[in-house]
């Protein structure tokens, strides 16, 4: 029994943490994100895929590395110390779900290389609630429209939920590109009048979604991990009242506070990859788990942090915003908190139980 | 990364079940409502089940084996703790001698006080109360007052010990004194006393429950004799903060059973009622999210124990999270059955699930008992997090 990563994995954890501080620092993603209306740069998206980052999940004869959740969640979690822009997640999601997908070899080989982009259009409505599907597949054609496309101005293709399952749609796509919070995470919205090719039934989500939790809790744990590094640096540092702020009893509890929060975040999500990679029968209530309670735990840290950092915590400048920002988009992507809680009580076994 | 059992783990946790389903017989939940159960009745179906444990050779199991130790390792005391609490088995009476004085006696006590302490300690025979606590010193300890001055072969012991867990039904007491006025930590000893002593009074103290499971306890010129002494005189401090390692363990995965098996109780009282919806629903959700990373927790505690690591400040994490999360759960269970919630175990109309009402007063006292969470938070912020200290 163990529960730290192995050799393989530790070495996969140092190179990409090399790899993401050398090809994805954070002055750069500013650029991206200030200047690029696609979220990312070609150049820095095809060394990703070169390094084998986007199929990292696809099967090796399928054109992928063939790793597992455990592995995703090892370069999500760095993903997220270096706030990647770019449509790196949903990207992997997207080749996951090619992979399990007949007659889409030469698409997946091209999304893993990176010369082709690849999201999942999933939301049927820019504000919850939406009680129709907003798309629909009539004989061979998609129509309608989806929200919050990931990355759809640069999508080559797009894989999209419908009531009568997963089809696949292929660029050129009639995108309104909209702006969020997180300007390093382009979403955009789809009118659809395309030829459908057939992915599979909605089962096939199943799966995806499960390693989307991880990814995305992943993420958030990188990020909380990176905000508690950067405030406890600032709170022995920053002194007022001639001490160093840290000294004070009313921000240590809250420092503590942060730390239980980032660490229960490790145990939920990687215990969540490994029931991934291991089948394990608590598969589902583990990684809506991880999820629900990151995105939690990532309001508070990431809260904090801002709080601590006082004035200038506030400000542009400094990145602590960055932060703040994708662990909000993350929260509400990749399965929503009201989704995932919603998920975790169906898989608790609590409800209905044997009458 | 493996979380899964080693194939000797899971052998010892095949024997031990088996072992609880051919000896116990009801569970723990269903005595407390027992209508003829009272405290005494209840402290001695402990005593009885504590001895049936001893002769199975489940207590003290990672000791020498001449105390009663079978070279168990810590997962497999993790395991006990787990699968004791996944039956419901009533909880161990002599948990402060075994848990605290035991180790003490092991690691510090002379060969003669094994001797004479350890097997009644075990067999349930001599119940064991913990002196540390007095009224001017909590969560500070090492301010405690309590005197003991030698005299010839005894020590003469003046002073209080408040909170003392067991103190009413106990015989004996572990006691923290201070045998040096000057020297903070190097001036407390550790003593053993009879509580029958001339000398020593035993009050019991009625908790926010109604019960007395804790008391304060007063010694006036109690003469001890000298062999009753762990260590050497001065040593006390460095015992007491040995033995308090010991009272960590993976407690967040037994914690996790027990508060599931309640919030699988909670969600079917609910969905009797069509009240598992809306709000109510959302609150249950997040109460089963919190408890399976408490399981993540304690499943990350064990496959520390199993790479043969001791558990450092983990536990004051793991003692935050548990604790805390007692609370929550407990006010929100009240919350989502309505005044009903609030029914006394002996009144009529009360749940036969859950003494929901009791809980929710006994969640209190998980945030202040060994370590406050103030004090927990304060560890952290020292120890793991680094901060300067005033």
């Amino acid at each position: 029994m163990r529960f730290e990563l192995s050799d393989d994995q530790q070495l996969l954890r140092s190179s990409t943490r090399d790899f993401f501080t050398k090809a994805a620092p954070l002055e750069h993603s500013r650029r991206i994100m200030e200047q690029d209306a696609r979220g990312f740069e070609a150049p820095q998206w095809r060394q990703l895929a070169e390094m084998g980052y986007v199929g990292l999940v696809v099967p090796a004869d399928r054109g992928g590395q063939g790793l597992g959740a455990v592995e995703l969640a090892v370069v999500a979690e760095e993903a997220g110390r270096v706030c990647l822009p770019g449509p790196w997640l949903d990207a992997v999601l997207a080749a996951a779900l090619l992979a399990q997908a007949n007659g889409q070899d030469e698409l997946l080989r091209q999304v893993c290389e990176g010369h082709k982009i690849v999201t999942i259009a999933r939301f049927d409505a820019p504000f919850a609630g939406a009680a129709e599907p907003a798309t629909r597949v009539e004989g061979a054609k998609l129509r309608g429209t989806k929200y919050f496309v990931p990355f759809a101005v640069a999508a080559d293709a797009l894989c999209v939920v419908t009531p009568a399952g997963v089809v696949l749609a292929t660029a050129p796509f009639d995108v309104t590109p909209t702006s969020t919070l997180d300007l390093a995470q382009r979403f955009g919205t789809v009118a659809f009048d395309h030829v459908a090719t057939p992915l599979g039934p909605a089962s096939l989500l199943e799966g995806i979604d499960r390693l989307g939790a991880v990814g995305a809790g992943a993420m958030l744990l990188g990020i909380m991990q990176r905000c508690l590094e950067t405030t406890l640096a600032y709170v022995n540092t920053r002194a007022a009242f001639s001490r160093p702020i840290g000294a004070f009893q009313a921000l240590q509890h809250r420092l503590a506070n942060m730390l239980l929060r980032v660490e229960s975040t490790r145990s939920a999500v990687y215990r969540a990859a490994w029931c991934v990679d291991a089948n394990h029968p608590d598969t589902a209530l583990a990684c809506a788990t991880a999820k629900a309670y990151a995105g939690d735990a990532a309001r508070l840290v990431c809260g904090e942090t801002i709080q601590m950092h006082g004035g200038i915590g506030f400000t542009w400048e400094l990145d602590v915003h960055l932060y703040f920002k994708r662990a909000k988009t993350l929260e509400q992507f990749y399965g929503s908190t009201e989704e995932q809680l919603e998920r975790a009580l169906d898989a608790s076994g609590f409800l209905g139980a044997d009458r | 990364m493996d979380l899964n059992l080693t194939a000797e783990a899971l052998a010892f946790q095949d024997e031990l079940r088996a072992w609880l389903g051919a000896n116990l017989h009801r569970p723990w939940r269903e005595e407390l409502r027992d209508p003829a159960a009272t405290e005494d009745s209840l402290v001695e179906l402990r005593r009885a089940w504590q001895r049936k444990l001893y002769q199975g050779g489940y207590l003290g199991m990672g000791w020498p084996a001449e105390w009663g130790g079978r070279g168990a390792t810590e997962v497999e005391k993790a395991i006990f703790d787990v699968e004791l609490a996944a039956a419901d088995a009533p909880p161990i009476l002599n948990i402060l001698g075994i848990g605290l004085l035991g180790p003490a006696l092991i690691h510090h006590g002379s060969e003669a006080q094994r001797r004479r302490f350890i097997p009644p300690m075990l067999s349930g025979d001599e119940i064991w109360c913990q002196g540390f606590s007095e009224p001017g010193a909590g969560s500070d300890l090492a301010s405690l007052k309590t005197a003991a001055v030698l005299d010839g072969d005894h020590f003469v012991l003046n002073g209080q010990k408040v909170w003392t867990t067991f103190g009413p039904w106990a015989d004996w007491i572990f006691v923290l004194c201070r045998t040096d006025q000057k020297d903070r930590y190097g001036g407390i000893s550790f003593v053993l006393c009879k509580l029958d002593t001339p000398g020593v009074t035993v009050r019991p103290l009625r908790q926010i429950t109604g019960e007395s499971e804790f008391g304060e306890v007063f010694f006036e010129d109690t003469r001890v004799p000298k062999e009753n002494l762990v260590g050497k005189i001065g040593e006390g401090w460095r015992i007491a903060m040995t033995v308090l390692a010991y009272e960590r363990g993976a407690s967040s995965l037994s914690y996790s059973h027990r508060f599931a098996r309640d919030l699988r109780l909670l969600a079917r009282a609910l969905e009797e009622r069509g009240r598992l919806s809306g709000s109510a629903r959302e609150k249950v959700a997040r109460l089963v999210v919190e408890n399976e990373v408490m399981r993540a927790n304690g499943i990350r505690m064990l496959a520390t124990f199993a790479e043969g690591k001791a558990p450092g400040t983990e536990s004051s994490l793991e003692k935050i999270f548990w604790s805390e999360f007692d609370q929550r759960f407990r006010e929100t269970a009240l919350d989502l059955l309505g005044p009903g919630g609030q029914l006394l175990r002996s009144s009529p109309g009360a749940r036969p699930d859950v003494d929901w009402a009791r809980e929710f007063l006994w969640s209190r006292a998980g945030t202040i008992y060994s370590g406050s969470s103030e004090v927990q938070r304060n560890i952290i912020a020292k120890r793991v997090l680094g901060l300067p200290q005033t």
